[in-house]
């Protein structure tokens, strides 16, 4: 009997070996744990064994079935995944097909870039204010130590209105504004739409500009400059180098136009930066003591400095943008790209 | 303006290459835009000698020219100009060189004969129009040396950018005190050393000036005998190389001294002078002068003219008159050197719409001590080069003369103001070097009392002195550090809030952002269809607008939208879905709007996920998200009359008695305006009213523990009845216990009757204390149908 059990262990092993299907396992299960089946039927002979065969036996006789039983099990399961793989497999898709993008939307470049400079300085302490766009003579030129007849006017044309009024060229008024508002310290940013009569791929009739203005007790041209190197390094990479050229504006002395390395070539000299490998990006200088006259500030007590920088510019440093009114056409097919 | 390296050498002395002085002038200010080499494109050319010239035997017009160019064979070159001739000097472009206006010399055969280079006139060389025949050189130039070395042509012309209040940098000599500044170097003046005839000026004119607050100084010189002609070739081609056009030799060399010192000149005819006088006063009312470019201009009293003993003969710092000028018979000259008023230069020349290089300068500020200077200088060129003499004295009438001009300069405010540590002594050698006067005041307090040189007149307080100062010692060498100061405390703004969160929903609901000009056609109104009377059609009017399409301030961003949407169906993109942001001009205010609009195709477009065309519904639903956005709930929308919409399709958004926007589909005939073959739907609301009610604050609301029971309930009923009446009353009948109702279908069609239709709801049931049981459910819901059958006369659908 023990040969007997032996044998229907190394015929089954054999025979699940060849098993494909589910088919083929549970006939033959059946041949061996069945009612009839080849095991079940030694462990009916199991009986007429002795008293000393039997416990051996039956010992015997339980590990096959135990190890068959686990070998049936284990052929199941492997016909089971094979079966699940094939199933899955007729589940393919095209995986060319497209994907469905949820819609979104995008923030138009500019207020992406303006966003970028605004979130710099407000890291940096600036507080964001606004002003009116529609402004006086008084608040664009006058206050800003810019009067009638001086020739710092013709840099600037003009859109007028009616009464006085004009469509302010710079977002400067809003300097004054604030500190008509506001004993300083003032630290703030003034992000916002100008316009000047000039329309040509460099230039739009409207256009963004973001103005800074910090007053203090002892703010110094050192400080200006940390600042706004800080700024550069941040907007256009740790790399970038700035550097300060003296200029004229009216209403700061002493005032600088600030360079920095062309963003193309990084300074080596490129069509870009006409070969000089410096890009201006922005105005700024010392608060003329003739602003803070036009505020009632103490011109002994206090000092400070402003900066002006072009947003569209700043952009199209990044975009580079052949001709700078498609910013304002809003062809999706241009809005889409960034 | 121009200035040239050869040119500016002459008055300075520097070591620098082109490129490096380049990079000083711009870091001390003066921005040199671009750096152009003159000459290089006429490498290649050289001066040769026409030795002998035979008739070419195939051609009538052409010769054969023997040319030796210092090499040892000479070269045979075959020329077609009228003008050749044998001995004659002339430039050759040998073979290889690539002349500027397009012509590469090739060895070549021109009707069987070999030309070895070729014979060139100033057209050719690109240094002049005149293409009558050979240039011809002098014959005392050395054979074979370089064109442009035997001209003097190679030099470097530089394109500064002077700001307004350098003046004193708008000549050779201004910027080289630049140069000086930098380098040190004393400035080179030229020689002037006059040879008067002994006829006094004063007995043969006199000059009167009675608007002396309008022209503080006015010199004259008379140089009789001049013979007019060419100026000879150095003056021409200084002037040349900056771009001054050649006239004669009176008229160069005032030209010449300009550029030199900045100082404008004027040369009358002497002799065309009524009584041979000048009078310096305001126009009468009435008179009119035609100046140099023989326009003929009317003038007014507020305006400064230079006249003689009856009529205006210049207006005053800008141009001469035609009547006076210097022509090829001018035999006696009156040079005027003057200094005017820079405001009445400027009102006067933009009243008249005339800018010279005259003006220019004087509406900047011209030194007025230049004027002698300027005017010794010129006489002395005029009388080398017309062979006149000049007059004994010089009449020079100085109303204006002015006090030198002293300031106080505290060396550590200049440290303060920087943020440097300069000694006082590097402050004193800084401003002597840019002809600054400098003495201490008080040794103890370290005070100096700098005198400012009249050719400074943008000095004149501490801080101008201070960015000298920094300006020379360079902006790149003040240090660089953060502000010490305390940051002040912000304060917060609802409206930007809401602005930030209405757009990052609309972002995020798949609208792109636009920008458009504040400007529009006065049009719009009637394209939007506004009445006549709406206020939204009282715009501010540009006085100067680019175009009519750019004339007025937009009150709405609707027509800019509708543009756009123009614009891109234009271009075939028809999935259009923007919105806008931005303040509107309106009466006298810029109150803050956002608006929208969705038109052609929404959706992706692609497979399973197709085009789908937006409706009323869908421009609703985003203003009722803008508005749970900025924690608005209690809206409620209502028709309106506003007739740029759909009759039928529009509603405003009221808060209360409050619209604070409003929305629909475009009426037809605005689509039609725009040129749109679809439906286009709009929205705009006010963002100050939403700001004022918006409501940032949230609070926890516990998370239902009891389970919800559905229930979907249709209902037939009128067709015009507005299907948000059921779910008030259902709302009402279920109280706390009804947690939401949403309609899912609407249906008109066969399956109801005719004037009905069937609105479908899933209510949700659900109570905050206990798990409702079916037979609760189901009671409350039968409380529901029955309702709405007695009030809304509903019938349930089954």
């Amino acid at each position: 009997m023990k040969a007997e059990l032996e044998a229907i262990q190394v015929a089954a092993q054999e025979a699940l070996k060849d098993v494909k299907t589910a088919e083929a396992l549970e006939s033959l299960r059946i041949e061996y744990f069945g009612r009839r089946g080849k095991l079940t039927d030694v462990m009916k002979g199991m009986g007429q064994l002795s008293k000393d065969e039997r416990p051996v036996i039956g010992k015997l006789a339980n590990e096959v079935r135990a190890s068959l039983t686990d070998a049936f099990e284990a052929t199941k399961n492997a016909l089971d995944c094979k079966h699940q793989e094939q199933q899955l497999i007729t589940e393919s898709v095209d995986i060319t097909l497209p994907g469905r993008k949820p819609a979104y939307g995008k923030a138009h470049p500019v207020m992406q870039t303006l966003e970028r400079i605004e979130s710099i300085f407000t890291q940096m302490g600036f507080q964001v204010v606004t002003g009116p766009e529609v402004e006086t003579e008084h608040y664009n030129f006058d206050a800003l130590n810019t009067p009638p007849d001086h020739p710092a006017r013709d840099l600037h044309d003009t859109f007028y209105l009616t009464d006085g009024h004009l469509l302010r060229t710079h977002t400067s008024p809003v300097q004054i504004r604030a500190m008509e508002n506001q004993k300083p310290p003032v630290r703030i940013i003034v992000p916002g739409k100008a316009y000047r009569v000039d329309y040509d791929v460099s230039h739009t009739p409207m256009f963004h500009q973001v103005e800074g203005l910090l007053v203090d007790k002892h703010v110094t041209f050192s400080e200006l400059k940390g600042v706004l190197v800080s700024f550069a390094r941040q907007m256009f990479g740790d790399q970038t180098r700035m550097r300060f050229r003296p200029h004229f504006f009216p209403f700061t002395e002493p005032s600088a136009e600030a360079d920095i390395t062309c963003t193309v070539c990084q300074g080596k000299g490129c069509r870009s930066c006409g070969h000089t490998g410096w890009i201006e990006i922005l105005g700024a200088g010392a608060v003329d003591p003739e602003v803070f006259r036009a505020v009632n500030y103490d011109l002994e007590e206090v000092t400070g400095f402003a900066f002006g920088m072009g947003v569209e510019r700043i952009a199209n440093l990044q975009f580079r943008i052949p001709d700078i009114r498609t910013f304002y056409e809003n062809d999706l097919r241009f809005l889409r790209q960034f | 303006m121009n200035v040239t390296l050869n040119w500016l050498k002459t008055y300075i002395d520097f070591e620098f290459s082109a490129i490096e002085l380049a990079d000083r002038l711009t870091m001390l200010g003066i921005e040199v835009e671009s750096i152009k080499e003159l000459g290089t494109a006429l490498k290649g050319v050289v001066v040769g000698k026409v030795n002998s010239i035979r008739p070419h035997p195939n051609a009538d017009k052409l010769v054969l020219c023997q040319v030796d160019i210092g090499e040892e064979d000479a070269l045979q070159i075959v020329c077609g100009a009228p003008n050749a001739r044998e001995g004659m000097f002339a430039p050759v472009a040998t073979i290889g060189t690539d002349l500027p206006i397009g012509i590469s010399i090739k060895r070549t055969k021109l009707r069987g004969e070999e030309s070895h280079g070729m014979l060139c006139s100033e057209k050719e060389l690109g240094i002049s129009d005149d293409a009558t025949g050979l240039m011809e050189l002098s014959s005392d130039i050395p054979i074979g040396i370089g064109f442009t070395d035997a001209l003097g042509l190679d030099d470097t012309i530089f394109e500064l950018e002077i700001t307004p209040n350098r003046p004193d940098c708008l000549s050779l000599i201004g910027v080289a005190r630049e140069i000086r500044a930098e380098t040190g170097n004393e400035i080179k003046l030229p020689d002037v050393n006059l040879q008067e005839d002994d006829s006094d000026i004063r007995e043969i004119t006199s000059v009167t000036i009675d608007a002396s607050d309008l022209c503080p100084r006015y010199a004259a010189r008379v140089i009789r005998g001049v013979k007019i002609g060419e100026s000879p070739d150095w003056l021409k081609q200084r002037l040349e190389s900056v771009g001054i056009g050649v006239i004669n030799n009176i008229v160069d060399v005032t030209n010449f001294v300009l550029m030199e010192y900045g100082q404008p000149l004027h040369a009358f005819d002497y002799n065309k002078l009524g009584e041979k006088r000048i009078v310096v006063r305001r126009a009468a009312a009435g008179e009119q002068i035609t100046t140099l470019d023989e326009e003929e201009r009317k003038l007014t009293p507020d305006m400064l003219v230079i006249a003689d003993a009856t009529k205006p003969v210049a207006l005053a710092g800008i141009m001469g008159g035609y009547e006076t000028e210097i022509t090829g018979t001018t035999r006696d000259v009156l040079l005027e050197s003057a200094n005017f008023d820079p405001s009445s230069v400027r009102a006067t020349a933009k009243a008249l719409g005339l800018n010279t290089e005259a003006s220019y300068r004087f509406e900047r500020g011209v030194d007025p001590e230049t004027v002698i200077p300027a005017i010794d200088r010129a006489t002395q060129l005029i009388v080398e080069l017309t062979g006149g003499t000049v007059c004994e004295g010089i009449i020079d009438v100085y109303p204006g003369k002015c006090e030198l001009l002293q300031i106080h300069l505290r060396p550590k405010r200049v440290n303060f103001i920087l943020g440097t540590e300069l000694e006082a002594d590097e402050i004193r050698q800084i401003l002597s070097r840019l002809g600054f006067g400098v003495d201490t005041l008080q040794q103890q307090d370290n005070i100096y009392q700098v005198t400012v040189p009249t050719f400074r007149r943008d000095i004149t307080r501490e801080i101008d002195l201070i960015e000298e100062i920094a300006r020379v010692h360079g902006y790149d060498n003040i240090p660089t550090s953060l502000p010490k100061g305390d940051i002040p405390i912000p304060t917060t703004n609802t409206l930007d809030e809401v602005r930030r969160r209405i757009k990052h929903y609309l972002l995020g609901s798949g609208m792109m952002e636009a920008i458009n000009y504040s400007f529009c056609h006065p049009n719009c109104f009637d394209k939007i269809r506004l009445a006549g009377d709406n206020p939204l059609r009282d715009a501010l009017k540009l006085q100067n607008p680019l175009s009519p399409e750019m004339s007025i301030l937009r009150t709405t961003l609707l027509p800019s939208l509708l543009e756009n949407a123009q614009h891109n169906h234009n271009h075939q993109i028809d999935n259009i879905a923007l919105f806008e942001l931005s303040t509107v001009f309106l009466n006298g205010n810029e109150p803050a709007r956002i608006a929208g609009i969705l038109a052609g195709e929404i959706g992706g477009g692609v497979y399973g996920n197709p085009h789908q065309s937006p409706d009323f519904f869908d421009i609703k639903g985003i203003v009722e998200g803008a508005l749970e956005t900025c924690g608005v709930m209690d809206w409620t929308f209502a028709k309106t009359d506003a007739s740029t919409f759909h009759p039928g399709r529009n509603a405003e958004v009221l808060l209360g008695d409050q619209r604070i926007g409003i929305l629909g589909e475009a009426h037809p005939e605005v689509l039609d305006n725009y040129e749109l073959p679809y439906k286009a739907y709009l929205f705009e609301l006010d963002l100050e009213k939403l700001a004022a009610v918006a409501d940032f604050s949230k609070r926890f609301e516990p998370i239902p523990v009891y389970p919800s029971v559905l229930r979907d309930l249709a209902i037939v009923v009128d067709q015009d009845m507005p299907s948000d009446l059921p779910i008030d009353i259902i709302y009402s009948t279920g109280g706390d216990l009804v947690e939401s109702v949403r309609l899912f279908d609407v249906y008109v069609g066969d399956q109801v009757q005719e004037g009905k239709k069937s609105l479908a709801y899933t209510l949700t049931y659900h109570s905050a204390t206990e798990t409702l049981t079916d037979k609760e459910v189901n009671d409350l819901h039968d409380k529901v149908v029955k309702r709405l059958n007695q009030e809304l006369g509903a019938e349930l659908r089954m």
